[in-house]
């Protein structure tokens, strides 16, 4: 699964950095390193959503308050 | 011409309770190219010494630079600089250095220590010749120059550092140069160089300087050129007429912003590799494409760069930042600022409409201020900037 997080200029400033953080924290505390591939990019076009994620190219709005939800049900679920 | 160029830094520090530099150092680049660096030291402290060795560095560097002779300076500043009530004198110490077709310094000074001159990492002596003019015993030299040269002046505050206190007779001008030699291999630029001297001097005098204490370096380095890559086009047609302008210019380059390093590696048909490091810092990480030498974000990371320009310009405090890390903000600042020497800005005036958000702290008016604030402070660093917009 690959897992990536808009890190331009609107969605830092939402907070992507956190969002990386916190991804980075569940994904290893779930030991799911082998499994979730995590990476970056810039600009996904649809800056008035950010944060922006995809997941496996399907797209998500995040933010630093829902990204624990986000985590559950889009990615650990989903494996 | 050679493809020499001149990298000019300082600072000062005043006498402990001035508000006022008594030193005073002027550059002025004349109109066939040649640069003249005049560092003046007023007699006494605040005030007075502020006046007279801001005119005495204002008529020298406007003199010289419209091609003066040297006689005629000397005269200018003793009929013109007012009378001090206390010594009944009128007396500003200066060192001048005109680097003449970035081929020759030629130095004169009169009563402030001597320059130093840094060659091959190492102090080197150069002949000076005695004249007298209107009384004053002035040293004229001629150097041709070679590149790395390291010219140091310093008014005497330098060498009386530490009087009394870290050593008897103060800091002695052969020890200052023994002390810079040892750094100059580092590539530091001048205004660095200067900080360094600078705050030794400050720890000498036990943070209370007796005097004010001017130290002004003068590096002779090869020209650098540096690209820059900031938005993208109005007009999305433009792309690549901007894109191929930016790539044939010689020398480095660097892309800033998200959908600029976007369509960049389009054209370049090249994949981005995005990095996810923070660098313990708040700028968004870096990335990686073949063929640009740094790809950064675009606002957050030229802010940060501003900042640190204008720093540098003042007191360089934030020198300990900038100056290792590994975040864009800090490596576009040590490319800039440290390498290169003329700046091209290829600059994209295209609106993300994202960014007109009134919640969020970045929107078109502040982009291009950006690029102007920065090209400023660029300048004032003594660089040549261009700038084109598409």
């Amino acid at each position: 699964m690959k897992v990536t997080v808009c890190i331009g200029s609107s969605c830092h400033i939402k907070g992507s950095r956190q969002v990386v953080e916190q991804l980075q924290y569940l994904i290893s505390e779930n030991k799911l390193e082998d499994k979730v591939e995590l990476s970056g990019a810039f600009c996904m076009g649809k800056c008035q959503e950010g944060v922006c994620v995809t997941v496996d190219g399907e797209f998500f709005s995040v933010s630093p308050e829902t990204v624990k939800t986000f985590f559950e049900t889009q990615i650990k679920n989903k494996l | 011409m050679n493809n020499f160029c001149v990298d000019v830094g300082y600072k000062s520090i005043n006498h402990e309770g001035e508000i006022l530099c008594g030193d005073h150092v002027d550059i002025v680049e004349a109109e066939d190219g040649d640069k003249i660096i005049v560092l003046a030291d007023g007699l006494g402290s605040g005030v007075k010494a502020s006046i007279l060795s801001t005119l005495t560095s204002k008529i020298i560097s406007t003199m010289m630079a419209e091609g003066l002779e040297l006689e005629d300076c000397v005269e200018t500043i003793a009929a013109t600089l007012p009378i001090c009530s206390v010594r009944g004198v009128a007396y500003s110490t200066f060192t001048i250095i005109h680097i003449i077709d970035n081929r020759r310094a030629q130095i004169i000074q009169f009563d402030n220590p001597h320059v130093i001159l840094l060659r091959d990492n190492a102090v080197c002596e150069y002949p000076k010749k005695e004249l007298n003019i209107g009384n004053k015993k002035i040293y004229e030299s001629n150097v041709d120059l070679q590149e790395n040269d390291i010219f140091i002046a310093m008014s005497d505050g330098c060498p009386h550092a530490g009087i009394g206190q870290s050593y008897n007779f103060g800091w002695k001008v052969e020890d200052i140069g023994e002390f810079m030699s040892e750094i100059s291999h580092v590539g530091f630029t001048a205004k660095t160089l200067s900080t360094i001297l600078i705050d030794e001097v400050f720890k000498l005098y036990g943070g209370m300087p007796g005097d004010d204490a001017t130290a002004c370096v003068i590096r002779i380095i090869r020209r650098e050129p540096m690209n820059i890559l900031f938005g993208s086009p109005v007009n999305k047609d433009d792309d690549n007429r901007m894109l191929s302008l930016f790539f044939a210019k010689e020398g480095k380059h660097i892309v800033c912003g998200g959908t600029t390093s976007t369509i960049c590696a389009k054209y370049l048909n090249k994949p981005i590799k995005m990095s996810l490091n923070y660098e313990n810092t708040d700028i968004p990480p870096t990335a990686e494409i073949e063929g640009v030498d740094l790809v950064t974000e675009g606002v957050i990371t030229i802010d940060r760069v501003l900042k640190y320009a204008k720093d540098y310009l003042k007191d360089n405090t934030l020198y300990e930042e900038w100056g290792y890390r590994k975040d864009g903000a800090s490596k576009i600042a040590r490319l800039l600022f440290e390498e290169a020497t003329d700046i091209n800005f290829y600059v994209g005036k295209a609106i993300n409409p994202a960014h007109q958000n009134p919640d969020l702290p970045i929107n078109f008016s502040i982009k291009m201020n950006l690029v102007e604030e920065l090209s400023k402070c660029l300048r004032e660093m003594g660089k040549r900037v261009t700038v084109s917009y598409f």
